[in-house]
């Protein structure tokens, strides 16, 4: 009490006692409307004085511990304004919560100021706290809901980015940056497609022009430099007086409904070949039943052999057509037999020299005596070879060069841990973008002839067997697949 | 042995496809023509100079040269452009209709129409009617 008299007392040296009277009743009614709290603490931070409000919500302040009476502490703040003033004479600003007396948090921002007696020792410090309880409330609802939308924004599974009328991507979500990096302030060509100027048609251009949502298919290149076919939407977004400051683009991944439609549209072109290729067989048979029919009638043998022949011949080519269809439909595992790469090349070789020699190729074979088996399925391995050479003799059919003499030639040798078969041809060759469709989905060069099948079993049966096949070929100057099977270890190899 | 005679009217069958061949020409040599087969659009090319065809059947997908090709050619050749040329393929339109391919193929501005589709699988009469009134015969 000693203390807290001690201000008043220097408040009253010097003028008259009544007029000191009405002006501390004036100060009084002032300090008391002040709609904050406001008190004063001695250098224990002990309340000396303090304003209604805070007798209102606080109860009887005075000699109370600030820290007890506006916290409810025993002990003294670890960081406290009021001591700080005290130790260094300066005002000190913070922000606090504190408890009223029913147990309510006030949110608050305290300003302290030194209160100095005539000789200028602080003998007080002034607390002001003022209320900020709804605007914290109303900020921490703004920042709650911040955080809503940019969790919403960053799960949505979709590429979404917000762009400036210069095409820089000014936000993007988790899944734009997991595909195309978080570099913000980049260009949204670049980013998307890799390209150094922008695009013909954007659709972010039309709504920066427009203000109206837009639409269109594009293919992305992601940082991996894979291909991505998206359905772009944009929508503008504005200020609050209704100006387009940005554009956002949300772009939705149709990659694998646009391979579905793909495989789906190569389904329909194999089905359309192997049509075809039953019509033609279907004709020959019935060519065949005509003549054997005019054998019989006529008691004609050579008829009735003819007419035979052409049957067998027809059911002869369904067979291996009907096997490769339903070796496509059939996912298995090949069994792990030992398998002799020289003894396969010289059985399929065997089948086809005689229509070599018809056709005036040259079919050659090089297997290295040292070649090691392989585990998988002979026939597998059969299909595969017949396939590759079937399809180098059609190769140089299909070119029409009368001065080149044709020849497809096969390679069989070792580069451990796996074995190589090589077949190459001189005949038409491919383009790039033929070779690059080749394995990847049902596809044929040979036009209505073929069924797209024959590389596919090819592709299947490498796979299956732990190995790969690829091309190199160019218009012209032929073709050359390389298959590479992994061969057998050492213990399985069996009996050579 | 033949069940008419044709009067020595010739068909030259074009088809790479051997057995259609053969069935096509016993066919029509049952029928009472006399009937020579080529392969493809260039043995095509020097048969019908030879033979002198009054009619050819013609496939229309053939390695080396194709049957278009071969079409055209003859169609623009004055010597030739008058032999009937039957199209008989296997090449339908979308959904496998003939039909649309006889329309397709008849309004292309390039060649002029034929005279005759027939689609594959091949019906005898319909081939056999089609070609006698080709050639001119009862």
């Amino acid at each position: 009490m000693e203390e807290r008299d001690a201000v008043p007392k220097s408040w009253m040296a010097g003028p008259t006692e009544r007029k000191v009277d009405a002006l501390e009743l004036t100060c009084r009614r002032l300090f008391d409307e002040v709609p904050c709290y406001i008190s004063i603490q001695d250098p224990q931070l002990r309340v000396i004085e303090a304003n209604l409000k805070v007798v209102e919500d606080f109860g009887d302040p005075i000699s109370a511990q600030c820290y007890t009476l506006y916290k409810g502490r025993t002990e003294r703040c670890p960081e406290c304004p009021v001591a700080r003033t005290f130790q260094d004479g300066l005002e000190h600003t913070s922000e606090e919560r504190i408890f009223d007396r029913r147990g309510l948090p006030h949110d608050v921002i305290v300003n302290t100021r030194p209160l100095h007696n005539p000789a200028g020792k602080i003998v007080g410090v002034m607390e002001l706290f003022s209320d900020i309880t709804v605007q914290k409330e109303l900020e921490y609802r703004l920042h709650d809901s911040l955080n809503r939308f940019h969790n919403l924004f960053d799960v949505v599974p979709c590429y979404v980015s917000v762009q400036d009328r210069d095409f820089r991507i000014l936000e993007a979500n988790r899944q734009f940056k997991q595909s195309f990096g978080g570099r913000l302030g980049t260009y949204c060509y670049e980013i998307y497609k890799k390209r150094s100027n922008r695009c013909s048609v954007c659709p972010v251009a039309q709504t920066f022009e427009d203000g109206k949502t837009h639409s269109s298919e594009e293919v992305l290149i992601d940082n991996d430099g894979k291909q991505a076919h998206v359905v772009v939407h944009t929508a503008p977004v504005r200020d609050s007086q209704g100006n387009i400051t940005a554009v956002m683009e949300v772009s939705d991944d149709i990659t694998e409904v646009r391979a579905l439609q793909d495989k789906l549209a190569s389904l329909g072109g194999l089905v359309g070949g192997i049509a075809h290729s039953i019509k033609n067989i279907l004709e020959g048979l019935r060519g065949g039943i005509y003549i054997v029919n005019l054998g019989f009638r006529d008691n004609n043998q050579q008829d009735i052999r003819t007419g035979w022949e052409m049957v067998q011949r027809n059911v002869g080519r369904l067979s291996p057509m009907i096997l490769d269809m339903l070796y496509c439909a059939k996912d298995r595992s090949p069994r792990r037999l030992p398998v002799s790469l020289p003894d396969v090349t010289r059985e399929v070789l065997e089948l086809y020299s005689p229509r070599c020699r018809q056709l005036s190729i040259k079919i050659e074979a090089h297997v290295a005596q040292d070649v090691g088996t392989i585990l998988g399925e002979q026939k597998d391995i059969h299909a595969l070879l017949s396939n590759l050479i079937g399809n180098a003799l059609d190769a140089c059919l299909s070119d029409q060069n009368e001065e080149k003499a044709y020849c497809v030639r096969i390679k069989v040798f070792q580069e451990a841990p796996q074995a190589v078969i090589q077949v190459e041809d001189n005949g038409a060759g491919m383009d790039e973008e033929t070779c690059s469709k080749l394995f990847t989905k049902l596809y044929s060069t040979k036009g209505t002839f073929g069924t797209g099948l024959g590389l596919l079993v090819c592709h299947k049966v490498a796979t299956e067997h732990g190995g790969t096949i690829s091309v190199k070929s160019a218009p012209g100057a032929g073709s050359a697949f390389t298959v590479r099977l992994p061969l057998a270890p050492q213990e399985e190899r069996g009996p050579s | 042995m033949t069940t008419a005679n044709r009067g020595g009217k010739r068909i030259l069958v074009v088809d790479d496809e051997q057995d259609v061949c053969v069935y096509l020409a016993r066919l029509f040599q049952e029928h009472g023509y006399s009937v020579a087969c080529a392969r493809n659009g260039n043995e095509a090319s020097q048969s019908v100079e030879k033979e002198k065809p009054d009619l050819i059947t013609l496939d229309l997908s053939m390695p080396d040269k194709s049957g278009v090709r071969f079409y055209r050619e003859i169609k623009s050749n004055p010597a030739l452009s008058r032999i009937p040329v039957v199209f008989v393929t296997g090449i339908t339109g979308p959904g496998g209709n003939p039909k649309d391919t006889e329309r397709f193929y008849s309004t292309r501005r390039q060649v002029p129409p034929p005279d005759g589709f027939i689609a594959k699988p091949i019906d005898q009469e319909e081939i056999l009617g089609l070609v006698a009134r080709l050639v001119g015969v009862p």
